[in-house]
């Protein structure tokens, strides 16, 4: 019925263009947008288009931003000399989350995966190493993910930051937080083991 | 309906994101199948499947038949993390590389049985730090062996006569050539003793792998060699390769 109706289709299949979206969830929501007062339509479709003409990429950490360089980036109160890497944008946000770093940041947007055919070219990389070059940098802080693509990444980066005398220090990876150990799956209980340190 | 439930020994080649939580996992099963697993919410949460899925590492999968071709994943235990792989990016790319391979060469749905065996010791071998470049060479000639392409090596491929040396060989010809067969076009040339240890490194064993160290004489002269008889095979070059490539690059710049 509703398919046959031109406008309708089209919204559907602009929807279902979203990851995770199918044709089925996409009509439901596309329906949810018909019966919506015409004010709330007008405000998505005003901040669709909103996000689209101001955000950008900073020109100095590439995260999300509406002025370039960012506030992270400009923000006198943060440490020059420490950066910490982070695959994407929401890692960026996780790790703010916690207020447990006051450094600078720098987004990769990707991590290595030879079987994508994604190398050092295809990430955010040669403009992390002018940055490891200006000289004010002391520590390089990896934070990428705990995957074959982040580990991958991390050893990346220190064969080409180690010449450079910038010391380079990864997230230590262990038991999450208000966990029992038999709960704990067999690879993360391994890594902790590996990576323990002194009390 | 009750459905059973299957087990079997595979190794994750890959997987890939699905939606907000799920993931497609791609195996290589002890019986020399490749397929793809359905594994709901392995992304959202780590009770399930934990570390389970990461690529490379020797599983159980409990699946059954899920919707179309996907196979339903119910349970993974990790058998072998391979953890050492990530010690080395060399190592680590080149255990992508070894999966990109066995992927291509059998092929989703296919089946190639024997070549569990030489990814599962290639695997192990790199993550216990052993040498990359004989067993990648070992893993090549042998993947090639088992898709039934290996190329003869100590006669003639045309004439079935003896050959000079070097030797001028021609994947597209079926291998090596003597003087007479030889067009001097397309062909690239080898020392016979390098064809020699090639045809030894066939009579190998999985487990044998780490054994087996090759000289830098035989690992240049092999190269040319395996790549035209790899692309032979091959019917798109391997995402995992160029970037392979360009780490030797850098490497060898370096030293
Ligand atoms: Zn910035
Ligand atoms: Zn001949």
């Amino acid at each position: 019925m509703l398919d046959s109706i031109p406008s309708f289709t089209r919204l559907v299949a602009e929807l279902a263009k979203f990851p995770g979206v199918g044709r089925k969830t996409a009509a439901r929501l596309a329906y949810f947008v018909l019966r919506q007062p015409e004010a709330d339509a007008d405000a998505l479709a005003e901040a669709i288009r909103e996000v689209k003409k101001n955000i950008r990429f900073c020109s100095v950490c590439f995260h999300l931003t509406e002025d370039d360089p960012c506030p992270l980036c400009t923000d006198p109160g943060r440490d020059e000399r420490v950066i910490c890497v982070v695959e994407q944008p929401q890692d960026l946000l996780a790790i703010e989350r916690t207020h447990s770093f006051r450094g600078r940041y720098h987004v990769l947007h990707g991590a290595l995966s030879p079987l994508d055919g994604i190398g050092p070219e295809q990430i955010r990389v040669a403009e992390l190493l002018a940055r490891l070059k200006s000289g004010q940098v002391e520590e390089l802080l990896v934070a990428t993910n705990f995957s074959v693509e982040g580990d991958a990444t991390a050893l990346y980066l220190a064969g080409l930051v180690k010449p450079l005398g910038v010391r380079i220090t990864r997230l230590a990876h262990g038991i999450p937080t208000g966990s029992d150990l038999e709960f704990v799956d067999d690879a993360t209980v391994f890594r902790a083991v590996e990576g323990r340190r002194e009390l | 309906m009750f459905m059973h439930i299957t087990v079997t020994e595979a190794i994750v080649l890959r997987h890939v994101d699905y939606g907000e939580a799920d993931r497609i996992v791609t195996f290589l099963t002890a019986a020399g199948d490749v397929w793809k697993g359905f594994a709901r919410h392995a992304r959202s949460s780590r009770k399930r499947f934990g570390a389970s899925l990461e690529p490379y590492s020797r599983v159980r999968v409990h699946w059954r038949p899920g919707r179309g071709d996907l196979a339903s994943l119910q349970q993974v235990e990790l058998l072998a993390l391979r953890d050492g792989l990530r010690r080395e990016l060399l190592s680590l790319t080149l255990a992508g590389y070894g999966c990109e391979l066995a992927m291509e060469i059998v092929g989703e749905g296919g089946h190639q049985p024997g070549m569990f065996a030489w990814l599962d010791a290639f695997l192990d071998h790199l993550a216990a730090g052993g040498d990359p470049a004989s067993a990648r060479l070992l893993l090549e000639l042998h993947f090639l062996q088992l898709a039934g392409y290996i190329p003869h090596l100590l006669h003639c491929s045309e004439c079935f006569g003896r050959l000079g040396d070097p030797v001028a060989f021609s994947a597209a010809r079926g291998g090596s050539l003597c003087d007479a067969c030889a067009s001097g076009r397309g062909e690239v040339t080898v020392g016979l003793a390098t064809l020699g240890s090639l045809s030894r490194c066939l009579r190998g064993r999985p487990e044998q792998i780490g054994e087996i160290r090759l000289g830098a004489t035989t690992l240049q002269e092999t190269r040319p060699l395996l790549e035209t008889a790899l692309d032979s095979v091959l019917h798109r070059p391997l995402k995992s390769k160029k970037i392979l490539e360009e780490l030797l690059r850098n490497d060898r710049e370096r030293t």
